[in-house]
């Protein structure tokens, strides 16, 4: 699977997964712990969607997940 | 898409060259991750001559070592309580578990990540959605949800569905048959030997399970979810379809399931592990259709990775097409048909406690058995089944005759004793059964010699 090939609605899942890794990796700090462990679990959630198309999501456990 | 009888379709139809490409890219990923991550994985590696990179086509699976539990204990002797196998830092995981303790002389301890319980949640799901478990579903555990890894997994994987799900810990027997009716659960995870121990005492209740509100029962733990007489016992005493599935500790999940086309195997959920089967005497490959030892390498658990793993379970690959539903996965035809450790040779002829089982279990009046060996007169080696018989009307001598002649036929002509014991005296499981008890001095009179 490659990014071209993704459905516009996969590509929604794979753009959310991204922008809550970078704002785990960011702006860690900054957040409450509510924000930042649910950010987390929603995290790990979407890892699997990405880990299930194939696209390589890496080990994340520097950002908590 | 949600009516698929695929959890992932496009992994679970992926044409096998595609699907080998994947493999082998994964493959590269996890051996890079291992090598930069895990001390104990980069040592074997580098003794090996091998680099993530050097990995080019599957046949360069071969040039990566052995893993085996042995390794794994010393491992975690020298450095406790994990081993330099951890890679990542223990503060970001988030669970911790240990082998079930049946095996090995200490306990195998491993970590997970949160994202890792995601995935081997997923694996899970495979094995429910491909049994046809759906999100309005009721799934009662029964499992006591304790250190070993067991159906935690499934547990999660079935909120993950959607289901309504009754975690039945701590509970007697009784308690949970009476869950199991009073809640209407149209799904029960147990180990098979449990779902028989559940369906005695239905009976004994007076709850007629077999018009119940259970559809279908989701069995590991045990080989015997795949042992034909054992399953058809199950299924005829809840009136519900059994599937078999089976997994470890050492990955945390499942690795095999069965379909609801319930083809006799288990399909290997290959997008996300390699499975190999080797001769368990020289490591050789062997090919479709011949038993050897399952050795498998995991893509999914990151924190401890795991690669080309021994497992000392024994089973026969067969291709996908063996099975209907359209899967590309290949299968283990009959699950996991044993284990290399668990034979013993007996006057020279070899005993495993799966053939044992297939055939008690085709004679419905034995509740319970158990397969003791022993030394008699302090040198010969002697074998004999307990049974425990509750019908009264049975004929036990007529039984017990008819016993002794299958098992010695199956045997090569070796003598069986087979003895009815008291109601009750032989152990019940709610885990792994361990049925065999060998109490022999000296092993092997004419066969195996070995002080035990």
């Amino acid at each position: 699977m490659t990014t071209a090939s993704l459905s516009p609605a996969q590509r929604e899942l794979v753009d959310c997964y991204e922008r809550l890794v970078k704002v785990l990796a960011e702006h860690r700090d900054e957040l409450a712990p509510f924000e930042e462990r649910n950010a987390a679990k929603a995290t790990a959630a979407l890892w699997q969607v990405v880990n299930g198309l194939d696209l390589d999501p890496g080990h994340i456990y520097h950002v908590g997940v | 898409m949600a009516d698929s009888p695929y959890w992932n379709p496009r992994h679970e139809t992926m044409p096998r060259d595609e699907l080998d490409a994947l493999q082998l890219h994964k493959l590269r990923r996890t051996v890079e991750w291992a090598e930069k991550q895990v001390p104990f994985h980069a040592e074997r590696l580098r003794d090996a001559g091998v680099t993530a990179q050097d990995l080019q086509s599957f046949d360069d699976l071969r040039r990566l070592p052995f893993m085996t539990r042995d390794e794994w204990m010393d491992a975690q002797l020298q450095q406790p309580p994990y081993g330099p196998i951890l890679a990542a830092p223990k503060e970001t995981a988030i669970r911790y578990h240990m082998t079930s303790g049946t095996t090995g002389r200490t306990p195998i301890r491993v970590l997970d990540g949160m994202k890792d319980w995601e995935w081997i949640a997923e694996m899970w799901c495979y094995g429910f959605w491909g049994f046809g478990v759906r999100p309005a579903d009721t799934v009662f555990f029964a499992f006591s949800y304790g250190t070993f890894v067991g159906f935690w997994g499934a547990h999660y994987a079935c909120e993950k569905i959607g289901c309504l799900v009754l975690p039945g810990g701590n509970m007697t027997t009784e308690a949970r048959v009476r869950q199991i009716v009073d809640m209407e659960a149209t799904v029960v995870c147990s180990t098979p030997t449990y779902a028989l121990r559940m369906a005695q005492e239905a009976a004994s209740m007076g709850v007629d399970l077999a018009n119940g509100p259970v559809e279908r029962l989701i069995l590991s733990g045990e080989p015997a979810g795949s042992i034909p007489a054992t399953k058809r016992l199950i299924e005829q005493q809840w009136g519900a379809k059994a599937a078999d599935t089976a997994g470890m500790t050492e990955l945390g999940t499942i690795m095999m399931f069965e379909c609801d086309h319930q083809p006799g195997g288990t399909h290997i959920i290959e997008p996300h592990y390699i499975e190999e089967v080797i001769d368990p005497e020289s490591g050789e490959p062997v090919p479709y259709g011949e038993q050897g030892e399952r050795v498998v390498t995991s893509f999914g658990r990151g924190f401890i990775p795991v690669i080309r793993y021994r497992t000392r379970d024994l089973v026969v690959k067969v291709p996908a097409d063996r099975c209907s539903c359209g899967r590309t996965l290949d299968l283990y035809e009959g699950g996991i048909v044993g284990r290399v450790d668990d034979m013993k040779l007996v006057r020279g002829t070899n005993i495993y406690p799966r053939a044992i089982e297939s055939i008690v279990r085709e004679h419905e009046e034995v509740d319970e058995f158990q397969i003791h060996l022993y030394t008699a007169e302090g040198i010969r080696d002697e074998i004999e089944v307990l049974v425990e018989v509750p019908d009264e009307s049975v004929d036990v001598d007529a039984l017990l005759r008819t016993l002794g002649t299958a098992l010695s036929e199956a045997h090569e002509g070796l003598r069986f004793g087979v003895r009815s014991v008291e109601l009750g005296s032989l152990p019940r499981f709610e885990l792994k059964a361990k049925r065999l008890v060998d109490e022999r001095v000296l092993a092997g009179s004419e066969g195996e010699r070995k002080r035990m």
